[in-house]
């Protein structure tokens, strides 16, 4: 698949890069100028691809990393006279660790908040040069040494070309690298849903923390690079404009994709160099063009074509309604040697919370609940709205810690374990309002739960990048055997919401699956679901508890509470009014009180839990 | 001591200023939970319209102020009419749409005043008060004192008039508001425009104080962002206190090292979210990490 791809892409890109090659011979001086900081620009917004949007992460400092590589090169060979080599890789150091730095707000605030602190440490770098003696205050730094590359001298824009180029191409190359494989496909679920993201065991912070570092990467590379071209370099370089440029070279050129953040940096620098002298004129071109984007292809021009295809694809999708249809779920493991058909009487604990209490601003959505579930059991957890269940779920997988209590999983103490730990320690979930990464494919989202390394691992795509090609490949192949177990393997190239929304539940499940976990927390699994889906479910559920996983369910449809689970719990107000075997649940006076109570919101929802059928309404 | 409370009264005056452009990043933001990143630059053009009545047209300075926050009320009207498709859908992108309109509307102010900028005398003369042996200017008197004012209109609007209370019901939830037949869009309008006056009003009253250029819109933006933020973002209280605490730390800083200020203020800034996101008097209602 990805090799008849490299195949389908490989004959442009090679007519690409001949052309490339040929280009210096057939312009002048000043298009090659103009050509080498439009592949500067390229890069850089390659950094902004990568942290904005592969990571979700707003960052408007990119422009200040540029400065950051430019200036420490460009001080390092002025005044310390350092050759221009070592002073590049400095520049490219100081900017990742000034990335860094920039990046720790990232761990506390995200979209617009993270946008103004980012834009105003730019402003600080700014300041910053604009007053040190040692970067030239307002006049700059001139008289930079071009780079000589082993005897050429690259003062020779002609010759800077084709440095650019390749540092270009192997820009290009590694970010795709990044992005198709699991460290982009866990940036582009972080940048999807973040709280999905942990569940399936990605380290947020960390993650964020290495989309600022490869904004850090790009941009003083791209910095380096800049002072040996243009060997001159003054604050209004690194400016508030010029921020706003790359972030409309990304917006235009589209800023999920690769190819459109490189078109769109190239092709605005030469837009700009052609319209040198009605500048303001091409500000405002610019400027409208960002709104136009933004409101009518968000995607940029990279976008124009997926736009196509989409329409295309969604007009052949209703001629053949079948085709993307979820198969019916085979039950294999019930009937397996060794299945699990009832929790053991003498079963380990496999879930102990105790006097649990989690408050919000002074409102106690659990006040003291306990809990043991043992290896095996299939658990109901059910109450009216409001009663605290899905609170309890966060808690129990790490999103949210109590505010008092305890919670043991698996033998170990897990109360204020983060939910990635959760994760790769074996507990999986799936949400009640459904968390799809909503913009990779149901592939991508399986194989996030396919995905058990850790953020350490990340050291393979500097010391050992084949192995992580290797890896993929497998983690692929695993995900497309759980897809066909599912039923799903037809459906595995379509977005979350191409799929009717009882496929998208039984990807929820498969991806939640995925992770192999030994305990899965099921929010809600069966609403929205047809009759026929929720038998389906059914023997999924049973199928999954067969293999030795311990199962917690969520449910409001108390036919398929009674006849599917061991033991039922439930809870009303945040405390546990009733636990045992469901017939004894079920007349228990106190949970017909918390049902029925006084409350005529209550009992009509009685009598939608009581039937077959559960409310269709998302909540 | 005097150079403290010398500093501390010029942060106040400033801090007026910041209050401000920050009561309307949050007046919009409440609203429709979007931050308007032209506010700067809206607030830069209407300083221009101000000074331009002001100095050209000869205009009395409160009548060339009205005029300028009646016409960017207009573009900020434009402008949410434009990105509406976007509204309560993806923030981000109307985001970065505010910020293509900034880039325009900076572009067409180079194209009428050109990017030299302009220094507006002050309209109240007269020597400084002296208290204690601290100068207060009078100009500076007077624009804490519209800046009180407004505030408290702003206030008196939001939370007595009928028009102010259906704007806070979207603000906390507009799918509910639009079921009770509040109109959205009109809503969304109103604070947008009521926005984007204020940002004429700091910026005309900010126009004799700096130097009106092409450029001042986005620094004052980014600080009354800031400040808004400071107080905790999308509350009055949070924006006035914000406001003034952000100028007095600029004028700290300023005090200090001229140059260094804008590094010390957004290191400071930065600290500062990292320590307490929500401000101080907290904001609920964003996706933060």
């Amino acid at each position: 698949m990805i090799l008849k791809k490299a195949a389908t892409l490989g004959i442009p890109l090679v007519v690409l890069f001949v052309l490339a090659l040929v280009f210096p011979y057939l312009v002048d001086p000043y298009t090659i100028h103009v050509s080498n900081v439009a592949m500067l620009f390229g890069l850089l917004a390659i950094g902004l691809f990568l942290s904005m949007g592969i990571a979700g992460q707003f960052d408007l400092a990119q422009v200040a990393f540029l400065g950051v590589g430019a200036y420490t090169s460009a001080v390092l060979t002025l005044h310390a006279g350092w050759n221009f080599w070592p002073a590049a890789l400095a520049g490219v150091v100081v900017s990742i660790l000034v990335s860094l730095l920039v990046g720790i707000p990232a761990l506390r605030v995200q979209s617009h908040y993270l946008a103004i602190v980012t834009l105003g440490l730019s402003l600080a770098f700014t300041s910053l040069i604009v007053n040190l003696p040692i970067t030239g205050q307002a006049e700059g730094l001139s008289g930079i040494p071009a780079p000589v590359f082993f005897g050429i001298d690259l003062a020779d824009d002609y010759l800077f070309y084709y440095f650019g180029l390749a540092l270009l191409i192997l820009g290009i190359a590694f970010a795709a690298f990044i992005v198709h494989t699991r460290l982009g496909r866990r940036m582009r679920a972080m940048r999807d849903d973040f709280l999905a993201a942990a569940a399936m065991g990605t380290r947020v912070p960390v993650l964020r923390m290495i989309a600022f570092a490869f904004g850090g990467l790009y941009g003083g590379v791209a910095g380096a690079a800049y002072a040996g071209l243009i060997r001159f370099i003054a604050p209004e370089s690194f400016s508030l404009a010029n921020m706003f440029l790359l972030l409309a070279m990304v917006i235009i050129g589209g800023r999920h994709s690769l190819p459109g953040v490189v078109i769109g940096a190239v092709g605005l620098i030469f837009v700009r160099s052609w319209l040198a002298d009605f500048s303001i004129y091409a500000q405002l071109g610019y400027g409208a063009l960002v709104v136009i984007f933004v409101v009518f292809l968000p995607t940029g021009i990279a976008g124009i074509p997926a736009r196509l295809v989409q329409i295309w694809r969604s007009r052949r999708i209703k001629e053949s309604a079948g085709g993307m249809a979820v198969a019916p779920y085979e039950a294999f493991a019930v009937d397996l040697p060794g299945a699990v058909l009832s929790p053991a009487e003498d079963a380990p604990v496999v879930l102990q919370a105790t006097d649990v209490v989690k408050s919000f601003k002074g409102l106690k959505a659990l006040a003291g609940v306990s809990l043991t579930v043992r290896e095996g059991e299939i658990r109901g957890l059910v109450g009216p709205n409001g009663s605290g269940k899905t609170t309890l779920f966060n808690v129990l997988s790490g999103i949210h810690p109590p505010t008092s209590g305890s919670v043991e999983i698996f033998g170990e103490r897990s109360t204020t374990t983060p939910s990635y730990r959760l994760s790769l320690r074996g507990v999986a979930r799936t949400f009640q309002n459904l968390r799809l990464f909503p913009l990779m494919s149901v592939r991508e989202n399986v194989m996030m739960g396919v995905d058990r390394t850790k953020s350490r691992w990340s050291w393979r795509y500097i010391v050992r990048p084949l192995s992580v090609v290797r890896a993929d490949a497998r983690m692929r192949q695993e995900a497309d055997e759980i897809l066909e177990r599912y039923g799903l393997l037809t459906l595995a190239e379509a977005k979350p919401s191409e799929l009717s929304y009882g496929a998208q539940r039984r990807v929820e499940i498969a991806r939640a699956m995925a992770t192999r976990p030994r305990l899965l927390l099921l929010d809600e699994p069966a609403a929205g679901l047809n009759g026929d889906e929720v038998n389906q479910l059914k023997a999924i559920v049973n199928d999954i508890r067969a293999t030795g996983v311990t199962v917690i369910i969520i449910e409001h449809n108390m036919g398929l509470v009674m006849s599917m689970c061991d033991r039922v719990t439930v809870l009303s107000t945040g405390r546990v009014i009733a636990d045992g075997l469901p017939e004894e649940v079920g007349q228990s006076p106190e949970v017909i009180e918390a049902y029925l109570g006084d409350d005529a919101k209550l009992e009509k929802e009685m009598l939608d839990a009581s039937g077959e059928q559960t409310e269709g309404t998302v909540r | 001591m005097q150079f403290v409370l010398q500093t501390l009264v010029g942060g106040i005056g400033l801090g007026a200023i910041y209050v401000l452009v920050a009561l309307g990043f949050s007046l919009v933001y409440r609203t429709m939970g979007l931050v308007n990143f032209a506010h700067g630059d809206i607030l830069m053009v209407g300083a221009y319209l101000a000074a331009t009545f002001f100095i050209s047209a000869k205009i009395p300075f409160w009548v060339a102020m009205i005029i300028a926050i009646v016409a960017t009320a207009v573009i900020g009207l434009v402008i949410e009419r434009i990105l509406r498709p976007l509204e309560n859908k993806d923030f981000d992108l109307m985001l970065i749409g505010t910020i293509g309109f900034g880039i325009m509307l900076e572009g067409v102010a180079i194209l009428i005043w050109g990017t030299t900028g302009e220094a507006v005398p002050t309209p109240i003369g007269g020597a400084p008060f002296e208290l204690f042996g601290i100068f207060i200017k009078r100009y500076e008197l007077v624009v804490v004192i519209v800046a009180a004012l407004a505030s408290l209109v702003l206030w008196l609007f939001l939370d007595r008039t009928k028009q102010g209370i259906a704007m806070q019901a979207v603000a906390i939830n507009h799918e509910e508001a639009t079921s009770l037949g509040i109109n959205v869009g009109r809503s969304n309008a109103i604070a947008f425009a009521i926005g984007s006056g204020l940002a004429a009003l700091a910026g005309g009253l900010a126009g004799p104080i700096l130097y009106v250029s092409p450029t001042f819109g986005s620094s004052l933006g980014i600080m009354g962002f800031s400040a808004a933020i400071l107080g905790g973002f999308g509350n009055i209280k949070g924006a006035i206190v914000g406001g003034l605490l952000f100028g007095v730390l600029y004028a700290f800083a300023s005090g200090l090292s001229q140059g260094y200020a804008d590094l010390v203020a957004f290191v400071a800034f930065a600290l500062i979210v990292i320590i307490r996101p929500t401000g101080i008097f907290g904001e609920s209602t964003v996706n933060r990490a």
